[in-house]
């Protein structure tokens, strides 16, 4: 089984945080939300990207967005650099509050349409490898992205899903049951 | 470039004051170098060498707008 299968709460974190995952639930919600949001504007600044920060969610996980002139520097290839921007910014925070929070970030909603782009693709794959009978791989993905892929195919029927390669090369792989 | 690690670093580590970050010309582009205690060489790294993977990615951000490359370090 996958990882990010296995942990379906928490999708991309290491192992690290494990023991700070636990839920602490000591620092008020208010609080969280405002040094999440200004741990990520100071990230911003010092990377010397324009943007302004927002919480689309106070509640937890915390969803934090970003509004920028820069989209697609923020996001990255494959969406590498708001994963790292992500990562750094929870690891800030919970050395900050002494407590893991877990928060999202996403730049513009690309990772909500991101998502919905890749419900629909693994679906349609879905559909190819029924018809043709044999696995197919989608691109390298990072856990997030691949998760979706997982959850979105793991009731399927005719099709069973896992992942292959190691870092930013893994990716899923879409076979006949 | 390096006021980027030095707030992670800081914000990071147990031992704040032992964070030393340096910054040099090289041939290509800007070298980083960060310091810190032993005990928080782990925390800067991380396992799999993820939270150096991710501070190299924002560098790499701040380096493209200044269109130079930048390289980081931990000593």
């Amino acid at each position: 089984m996958d990882k990010e299968e296995a942990e379906p709460v928490v999708e991309e974190e290491g192992q690290v945080e494990k023991e700070q995952e636990q839920p602490g639930g000591k620092v008020p919600r208010e609080i969280a939300a405002s040094t999440a949001m200004e741990v990520l504007d100071t990230l911003l600044k010092l990377m010397g990207v324009g943007g302004e920060v927002e919480v689309i969610s106070g509640d937890l996980p915390l969803s934090l967005n970003i509004e920028s002139e820069e989209v697609g520097l923020l996001i990255g290839h494959r969406g590498q650099t708001l994963s790292s921007l992500e990562y750094i910014t929870k690891l800030v925070v919970a050395a900050r509050l002494g407590e893991w929070v877990p928060l999202y970030v996403d730049v513009a909603g690309y990772k909500k349409r991101r998502q919905e782009a890749l419900q629909r693709l693994a679906l349609y794959l879905a559909d190819q490898v029924v018809t043709r009978q044999r696995e197919m791989s989608l691109e390298p993905m990072p856990a997030n992205e691949r998760r979706i892929i997982h959850i979105t195919l793991s009731d399927h029927p005719e099709v069973e899903t896992h992942s292959v390669g190691d870092g930013w090369e893994r990716k899923v792989v879409i076979s006949p049951r | 470039m390096k006021d980027l690690v030095e707030y992670i670093a800081k914000s990071i580590t147990a031992e704040p004051d032992e964070v030393k970050v340096t910054e040099e010309d090289s041939d290509e582009g800007i070298l980083i170098k960060l310091e810190v205690a032993p005990d928080d060489k782990g925390r800067v790294i991380g396992k799999q060498g993820r939270v150096a993977e991710a501070m190299r990615t924002l560098i790499r951000v701040k380096a493209a707008r200044a269109e130079t490359r930048a390289r980081l370090e931990i000593l």
